[in-house]
């Protein structure tokens, strides 16, 4: 049983973690329009213009 | 509406629906490649793009996956004002910054409604150079733009015109998700990841973990995860429970306890006895109980918030249809641009044709036509002159006016209106209410049934007392009681703005069940909204030729001509138009002459006699006759009107079916209004109706006992809209996604309404089962909490099985089903 000892401490540090990371996805925004990015998947082509599209920032933020 | 006796009459099918996205195609629709007739350019060219690559099948999928409607958008001149306004140096200043020296900038983009217009709008980046980054919220047309400083924002928007997206800019302060609702999720976030801590504990200690110092430093690690579920995740109910509390103290009314005063009573009793317990070593935990409960609630909270906020979005919209700045005319002449708030009384404003007015004023010089549809829903444009008092929010059509200011902003009689509208606070639903009062009573009965078991413990087992009072407490906290009407309700809610029909206020869906009369202002909302080619007779070539002509005059009865026939090929001399008749010119050399009957007749030969039964039966039916003659000889007569919604008789006679008054108040004149209801067989129907009387008008009819349902496109209906029981807005193409009403429908048509009717009838139902069963499983849980045969295992059990069938149940709720709101079948059979 003294496995809990190192599993739980475990187990709470990757609830942690998902916690840090949910409440950085609530912040940057992520959450606030949930709709368009499922029509986004749908639809997104490889860029065909002349920028390239890794180039572009994020804009979510705000 | 039109004489069906009467020759050839070319009807434009704007119901049928968008090959692409479905939604109907408007009067004007785009053509794919292969001839099909699409609502956007948009969707035009994405459908070539998937007709070429063979991938038809997306199709199939595209169907599945709703698109949040919006009404179809018409291509549009990009108006200069607005466009000089993004390039202003202040405007790119207030944008937010971005790291590597760019900004970003929310916009609100009209005409936006299905997928394929978000990926045209998210192809900004590669064709518009500056703009480094675009991404749409679609439910909420809502554009965010990463640009360079040095790029000019009007080009981007230029762009979006050439595929009948307009841009407007949003006030800086309005839209993203507020903070109180990020802050409120993730509050929820963190409440979930610890309960679910908690349960995997308590899990063990059900399964028989029950003595040893594995059992105690279980408890220890269960309390300490409670502890910050309870200090920071319970929060806000103990703050309004405090409030409540002190409410209830002053006014000495245990009624004023609301729902968040039991919940909280729980939840502390709970944890204290729990901590009690981890503390002495002796006696039940309830650790797991209260964290769901907590997490529960506060998700049930957040979706509320969420749905609230996505439809007072509409009201920022609406504000934004007033230019913020104008060209003022300084003392030397000389036009400047400048921000409306800066303007001052007695400023001179010059206004081009084809823009919106900024503010209202007085016209100093110049004489033109307005159209004051946003203002006051008559359809026909109004010819204004010097003298003339002229108002912001409407549109000057034909030539410039220099207007002395005589109010801005507030002042204005848009504002005034909207200032009401916005006064009106979100209203809470009645069943809210109810279930909140309740509390008061809830507490009561809790407070009187504790006493009863301690003393029923005290006389049986004074040992067991403590721990059946604490089952009493948890079982009978009001989670289900407290979660169930608000998460119905916002569900419904988010099902319905899937359906483009957006929810103001919980009080909305329950009072759409008890509309006794409905109230339809005719413009837009019966009727297309704007002028249009209804019939004609005569020479086709001559129609085309007229349309020619007609494509250099600025009148809208010639606009809707151009509209429907296009422009030909002809070189256009010799034009002249003649103020209040018509226009004449010569095409290619022939003479073509197009205007009022009646000047045709003196200036070329009297009509045919063949075509006076079908100009009479068009002045009946309100629309314009006009008459065309080539080389002197009259060719052709055709009538333009706003033509009546194909769909709109069906609604009537359905509501009166049911029971429903439907009556007609409208701005537009009387004749047309008369004529419209004789149509439609509605009985009470008055034009010529000033904003302020619809208002009135309504709360006459609620002063007879009826719940009003009012249905409006316009500013000039939303004091009305907000007298009534439910207002409900119609979006509609340019006027934007308009008012702030209760509900508020981006579809255009009337079968929303009926789907709002239905689905808020819906919704009700399954609020009720939803109250009756949160109500019998507390009547079952305190009988068993009184009787002692309540454990923490049972608790734990009970709990999650009363919350997720509340939560199963609201989220299974047949309301605005997307098969009776025809979401991608805009067709109401």
């Amino acid at each position: 049983m003294n496995v809990l000892y190192v599993l739980v401490p475990l187990a709470l540090g990757l609830a942690l973690v998902g916690v840090a990371a949910f409440r950085w996805a609530v912040r940057d925004g992520q959450f606030d329009d949930v709709d368009t990015p499922a029509l986004r998947v749908l639809l997104d082509d490889e860029p065909t213009g002349r920028r390239d599209a890794s180039a572009s920032p994020s804009t979510s933020r705000s | 509406m039109t004489a069906t006796a009467s020759p050839p009459v070319r009807e434009v099918a704007t119901e049928a629906p968008c090959v692409h996205c479905g939604l109907p195609v408007g009067s004007r629709p785009a053509w794919s490649g292969a001839g099909e007739a699409c609502c956007c350019i948009g969707c035009a060219v994405v459908r070539d793009a998937l007709a070429e690559a063979g991938l038809d099948g997306t199709y199939d999928r595209l169907r599945a996956v709703a698109p949040s409607a919006r009404p179809a958008g018409r291509p549009q001149a990009p108006e200069a004002l607005a466009l000089a306004e993004l390039d202003r140096p202040g405007f790119v200043e207030a944008a937010r910054p971005l790291p590597g020296g760019l900004r970003e900038i929310d916009l609100y983009v009209d005409g936006v409604h299905c997928a394929a217009c978000v990926w045209l709008v998210e192809r900004l980046p590669y064709e518009v150079e500056g703009v480094r980054d675009a991404r749409l919220d679609l439910a909420r047309a809502r554009l965010t733009v990463a640009f360079d400083p040095a790029a000019r924002l009007s080009e981007a928007a230029e762009w979006l015109a050439r595929f009948g997206y307009a841009v407007r800019p949003s006030r800086p302060e309005a839209g993203t998700a507020s903070d109180a609702e990020r802050r409120l999720l993730v509050r929820a976030g963190v409440a979930w990841a610890l309960a679910g801590n908690v349960m995997l504990v308590a899990f063990a200690l059900y399964s028989g973990l029950e003595r040893g110092g594995l059992a105690t430093a279980a408890r220890w690690f269960s309390l300490a995860l409670a502890v910050p579920a309870v200090g920071y995740g319970a929060a806000p109910f103990f703050r309004r429970a405090w409030a409540s509390l002190q409410l209830a103290w002053r006014a000495r009314d245990l009624r004023r306890l609301h729902l968040d005063t039991p919940i909280s009573l729980g939840i502390a009793v709970g944890f204290g006895q729990s901590a009690w317990a981890t503390v002495t070593g002796r006696g039940d935990v309830w650790f797991d109980s209260i964290t769901v409960l907590i997490a529960a609630l506060l998700t049930a909270r957040w979706l509320q918030l969420r749905s609230r906020r996505l439809a007072t979005e509409a009201s920022d919209r609406l504000l934004a249809i007033v230019p913020r700045i104008a060209r003022r005319v300084s003392d030397a002449g000389r036009i400047e641009v400048v921000e409306v708030d800066a303007l001052r009384l007695g400023d001179l404003v010059e206004v081009p044709a084809g823009e919106v007015l900024p503010v209202d004023g007085v016209v100093e010089t110049g004489a033109s036509r307005i159209d004051r549809a946003a203002l006051t829903g008559e359809a026909r444009p109004e010819p204004v002159a010097e003298g003339g008092l002229v108002e912001a929010g409407t549109t000057n059509l034909s030539a410039p006016l220099r207007l002395c200011v005589r109010a801005v902003g507030e002042a204005t009689r848009v504002g005034r209106l909207l200032a009401w509208v916005e006064k009106g606070e979100v209203r809470r639903a009645p069943v809210v209410l109810w279930a909140d009062r309740v509390g008061g009573h809830f507490v009561l009965g809790v407070l009187v049934l504790a006493a009863l078991t301690a003393a029923l413990w005290a006389w049986l087992d004074p040992a067991q007392l403590p721990a059946h009072l604490t089952a009493l407490l948890v079982i009978t906290c009001p989670c289900a009681l407290g979660m169930a009407t608000p998460l119905a309700l916002a569900v419904a809610q988010g099902r319905a703005a899937r359906a483009g029909i957006f929810v103001k206020s919980d009080e909305a869906v329950q009072r759409l069940i008890e509309v006794g009369a409905v109230v339809l202002d005719k413009t837009g909302t019966l009727t297309e909204g704007r002028m249009e080619l209804a019939a004609w007779t005569g020479d086709e070539a001559a129609l085309d030729l007229a349309a020619t002509l007609d494509a250099l005059a600025t009148h809208p009865v010639a606009d809707a001509l151009v509209r429907a026939r296009g422009v030909g090929p002809g070189r256009v001399t010799d034009v002249e138009a003649v103020a209040g008749h018509g226009i004449r010119g010569r095409v290619e050399g022939v003479a073509v002459l197009v205007g009022r009957p009646g000047w045709v007749t003196v200036e070329a030969a009297p009509l045919p006699a063949e075509w006076r039964s079908a100009l009479a039966s068009w002045a009946d039916a309100g629309h314009t006759p006009v008459a065309v003659a080539v080389d002197g000889h009259p060719a052709a007569a055709f009538a333009v009107g706003d033509r009546i919604r194909a769909e709109a008789a069906d609604l009537v006679g359905r509501l009166r079916a049911e029971g429903v008054e439907v009556h007609l108040l409208s701005g537009d004149h009387p004749t047309t209004v008369a004529s419209v209801a004789r149509t439609l067989g509605i009985a009470r129907a008055r034009g010529g109706v000033s904003p302020e009387a619809k208002r009135e008008a309504v709360a006459a009819l609620q002063a007879e006992g009826r719940a009003v349902l009012m249905v409006g496109d316009g500013v000039n209906d939303a004091a009305a809209l907000r007298q009534a029981d439910v207002g409900a807005a119609v979006g509609g193409g340019t006027t934007a996604a308009l008012v702030a009403a209760d509900l508020f429908l981006t579809r255009r048509g009337l079968a929303p309404r009926r789907d709002a009717l239905d689905g808020a009838d819906a919704a009700m139902r399954t609020v009720r089962r939803l109250l009756a069963l949160s109500l019998g499983y507390n009547v079952v849980g305190a009988a068993a909490a009184v009787a002692g045969l309540v454990t923490p295992l049972v608790a734990a059990a009970a709990m999650p099985v009363s919350s997720l069938a509340v939560v199963g149940l609201a989220l299974l709720q047949p309301s605005f089903a997307s098969g009776s709101s025809g979401s991608t079948a805009p067709h109401d059979s």
